[in-house]
C-alpha cells in the first residue's frame, strides 16, 4: 500500500472487495431453488403483462398506474459509498479530496438507478400509448431523465441535512413533488405541465436553500452503507448462514402495545425478547411489508376470481411460504448473544418460547392474508379454494413447530 | 460459612495445549468485595469467563452458591449477575425494557410494578433516557444500563469487569454507593479494575494476577507482604507495581 493512496483507488478496491464478498452467497442462492422461484415469478408476470397490454380494460387508470410505477423508481436514490465507521478517523482528514471518491459512488448508483427507471418506463409506454398519450414517448423519456437527475441531487442534499426530522420531511416532499409532476405530464396538455413543472422546480430549489447542512455527511453515509449491507445479508440469510451484523432497529411504535401485552413473568422472558426483536428488527419490517403485498395481490386475484378462485389460493400459498421462510430468520437474531448463556434460564425453555412467538407470527400472517382471499371469494359465492387454502395453512402451521425445533437444536449444536 | 464463589485449582484457556490460567484458587464470601487486578492479558477476563461458564475448565472446579454449573445450571446462573467490560445490550430494547427483561429473567417478583427499576433509573440519572434505544446511548450510559440491570437482579454474587470505563463521575459514585449497600446486605462482589486507588479504597481483599497465575492475594497488608514491602505502609499501587514489574525486572 502506497503512502499516498488515491481515494479513487480506495473506492475501486472497496467496491471489488464487496463484490468478492457476496459472490459466494449468490452462488448459494442460485443453488437453493431461488432462481426457479424467480423464473416462475418472471414467467407469470410476463404472461400477465402481455395479456394486460393486449387487452387493456376500458376503465384502466393509465395515469395513476404511471405515477405509481414511475415515481418510486425515479425517487429512490440510494448511494453506495463503502464508508465504514473507522473512516471518521482515517478518511476524514482527507475530506477536502473526497469529491472524486463521491463522484464514483454517484456514478455507480446512478447508472443502476437510471437503467431500472428506463426499464420501468419501457414497460409502461405500451400502456401509456393506449390512452390519450398527450406527450410523446421521447418527451416522457426526457422528463424521466430530468426527474431522475433532480432526485439524485435532492437525495444528496437531504443526506447533508443536519436535522433528521427536516431530512424526512424533505424526502417526503421530494417524493410528493415528483409524483405531482408525473401526474401533470400524464394528464395535462404539454404547456400546462411545463408551467407546472417550472413552478414545482422553483419551489424545490427554494426550500433547499434554507436548512442547516453538513459539508460532508460522514455519519449519515456510514449509517446508510451499514444499512444497505445489512439488507444484503438479511436477504442472503434466507439461504445460508451469514455473519451477524449489528441489526438496524426501527421503533415501530404502532406495534409497541404487543410488547407491553407480554406478561411480566419469568416464563415469558424469551417471548418478550423475541417479540421485541420481531417488532423492531429488520425481519419485522420485511414480514409486515410482505404481508401487505400478499394481502393486496391475493385480494386482486380473489376479486377478479381468476381461475375460478384458485389463482388467489395459489398466490396465498406462495406468499405464505415466503412469509414463513422470512419469519424463520428470527431464530438467528440472538444466536450469538452472551445473555443466552448468562441468564438463569434453561436453553430448552428458550427454544419453546421462541416457537411460541414464531407460531403467533405465522398464524397471524396466515389468517390476515386468508381473509383477503376468502371475503371477496365468498361474496362471489366461491368457497372451495378458500377452504382448501385454510386447510393447507392449518396443516403447515401444525407441522411447523416440530420442524423448527429440530432446526433450532441443530443450530444449538453447531454453535457449541 | 461456605463462600459464594469458590474457584479451586483452575487451569483453563481456549486451547488445552496453551492454558491461559494456571492452577488458580480463590474465593469470595458473602458480604465481601474482592478486587481482581492485573495487567492487560494477565488472565482476569479469562477467569471471569470461566466463572460465567462461557469457558470450560481444563482442570479444577468453579462453584457458585455451592454448586458447579453442570450440577444445577439454573441455581448456578441465578446466583450471579454480570457486568461485562464492554456493554452488551439488545439494540432493539429501550432502557426500561432492558430492566423489565432482566426482571423476568431473574424472576424479580417485586419488580412487577417496576419500583426497583424506577429507583435505579433515578439513582443513575437515567430517567430522561428511559425510552431511548440502547443503540442511541453513549458508551457510559450503556455501561450504566448494564450496571442497573445487574443491581436489579439482586443476586448473591456480582461479577463486575472494569465497571468504570466511560462512566461519568456521578455514575461512578452511584455505582460505588450501591455496591457498598449490596455488600452490607450480604452480597459478594468480584470486581476487576485498573483504577487501583478505587479498588484499594473499596475492596476488602485483592487478587493480583500476572501471566495467568495468582501472584498475591489477601488483605492490603498481605499483598504488601507478598510484594516484599514489610509493615511500613504503602499503597496497593506500589505493591502491585512491585509484584508485576519488580518480579520481571
Amino acid at each position: 500500500m502506497g503512502g499516498e493512496l488515491r481515494l479513487e483507488a480506495i473506492w475501486s478496491r472497496r467496491a471489488r472487495a464487496f463484490r468478492e464478498e457476496i459472490v459466494p452467497y449468490i452462488r448459494y442462492m442460485a443453488q437453493s431453488g431461488f432462481t426457479a422461484f424467480l423464473s416462475l415469478i418472471f414467467i407469470s408476470s410476463s404472461i400477465g403483462y402481455v395479456t394486460l397490454i393486449r387487452d387493456l380494460p376500458s376503465g384502466f387508470p393509465i395515469a395513476a398506474v404511471g405515477v405509481a410505477a414511475l415515481a418510486p423508481v425515479l425517487c429512490w436514490s440510494p448511494l453506495r459509498t463503502w464508508l465504514a465507521p473507522a473512516d471518521t478517523v482515517f478518511m476524514m482528514p482527507r475530506e477536502a479530496d473526497m469529491a472524486g471518491y463521491l463522484r464514483r459512488s454517484v456514478r455507480h448508483t446512478a447508472v443502476f438507478g437510471a437503467l431500472l427507471a428506463a426499464l420501468v418506463l419501457l414497460l409502461y409506454l405500451p400502456i401509456y400509448n393506449q390512452g390519450p398519450a398527450l406527450a410523446s414517448g421521447w418527451l416522457l423519456a426526457i422528463l424521466a431523465a430530468g426527474l431522475k437527475a433532480a432526485n439524485t441531487w435532492g437525495a444528496w442534499r437531504e443526506r447533508r441535512m443536519a436535522w433528521p426530522g427536516m431530512r424526512r420531511g424533505m424526502r417526503l416532499l421530494r417524493w410528493g413533488l415528483t409524483a405531482l409532476v408525473l401526474a401533470a405530464w400524464l394528464t395535462r396538455e404539454g404547456w400546462q405541465a411545463a408551467v407546472f413543472t417550472a413552478l414545482i422546480g422553483l419551489l424545490f430549489a427554494l426550500v433547499h436553500r434554507f436548512p442547516a447542512r453538513h459539508r460532508f455527511p460522514w455519519e449519515r453515509l456510514i449509517q446508510e452503507e451499514a444499512r444497505t449491507r445489512n439488507r444484503y445479508y438479511a436477504f442472503f440469510g434466507l439461504f445460508i448462514d451469514v455473519p451477524t451484523l449489528p441489526a438496524a432497529v426501527a421503533k415501530r411504535s404502532y406495534l409497541a402495545w404487543l410488547l407491553r401485552a407480554v406478561p411480566n413473568a419469568n416464563r415469558y422472558t424469551y417471548v418478550y425478547l423475541y417479540t421485541a426483536s420481531f417488532i423492531r428488527a429488520e425481519i419485522g419490517g420485511i414480514v409486515i411489508r410482505l404481508l401487505l403485498l400478499a394481502c393486496l395481490v391475493v385480494y386482486w386475484l380473489a376479486d377478479a376470481a381468476s381461475l375460478s378462485g384458485w389463482g388467489a389460493a395459489a398466490a396465498y400459498g406462495l406468499f405464505l411460504a415466503v412469509l414463513a421462510v422470512q419469519a424463520g430468520g428470527l431464530r438467528h437474531v440472538h444466536r450469538h448473544s452472551i445473555w443466552k448463556h448468562v441468564y438463569p434460564l434453561p436453553d430448552k425453555r428458550r427454544i419453546e418460547q421462541y416457537l411460541k412467538v414464531d407460531r403467533v407470527v405465522v398464524t397471524v400472517c396466515a389468517i390476515v392474508a386468508w381473509l383477503f382471499a376468502a371475503i371477496p371469494l365468498a361474496m362471489a359465492s366461491i368457497y372451495a379454494p378458500s377452504i382448501s387454502a385454510a386447510a393447507g395453512a392449518g396443516v403447515y402451521i401444525a407441522l411447523r413447530p416440530s420442524r423448527m425445533r429440530r432446526r433450532l437444536l441443530l443450530d444449538e449444536e453447531e454453535g457449541e | 460459612m461456605d463462600p459464594i464463589l469458590y474457584v479451586h485449582d483452575l487451569t483453563g484457556g481456549y486451547s488445552p495445549k496453551r492454558p491461559v490460567l494456571h492452577r488458580i484458587s480463590f474465593h469470595v464470601k458473602a458480604g465481601e468485595m474482592v478486587g481482581l487486578i492485573g495487567l492487560n492479558g494477565a488472565g482476569k477476563s479469562t477467569t471471569i469467563k470461566h466463572i460465567l461458564g462461557l469457558m470450560k475448565p481444563q482442570s479444577g472446579e468453579v462453584k457458585v452458591g455451592g454448586v458447579e454449573l453442570e450440577e444445577d445450571t439454573e441455581k448456578y446462573r441465578s446466583s450471579f449477575a454480570y457486568v461485562p467490560e464492554t456493554p452488551v445490550l439488545f439494540d432493539e430494547l429501550t432502557v426500561e425494557e432492558h430492566l423489565r427483561l432482566t426482571g423476568m429473567a431473574y424472576n424479580v417478583t417485586d419488580n412487577a410494578d417496576g419500583e426497583r427499576g424506577e429507583a435505579l433509573l433515578e439513582q443513575f440519572q437515567m430517567t430522561p433516557k428511559r425510552r431511548a434505544f440502547a443503540s442511541h446511548l453513549s458508551k457510559g450510559m450503556k455501561q450504566k444500563v448494564m450496571i442497573m440491570n445487574a443491581l436489579l437482579a439482586e443476586p448473591p454474587l456480582y461479577i463486575i469487569d472494569e465497571p468504570f470505563l466511560g462512566l461519568d463521575p456521578l455514575g461512578i459514585r452511584s455505582l460505588l454507593d450501591r455496591l457498598v449497600e449490596v455488600k452490607r446486605k450480604g452480597a459478594a462482589i468480584l470486581m476487576s479494575s485498573h483504577i487501583l486507588s478505587t479498588v484499594e479504597a473499596y475492596c476488602d481483599r485483592f487478587i493480583v494476577m500476572h501471566h495467568g497465575k495468582i501472584v498475591a492475594q489477601g488483605t492490603l497488608d498481605e499483598v504488601r507482604r507478598a510484594a516484599g514491602m514489610e509493615q511500613r505502609g504503602g499503597t496497593l499501587e506500589e505493591a502491585f507495581y512491585r509484584l508485576v514489574a519488580g518480579g520481571n525486572a
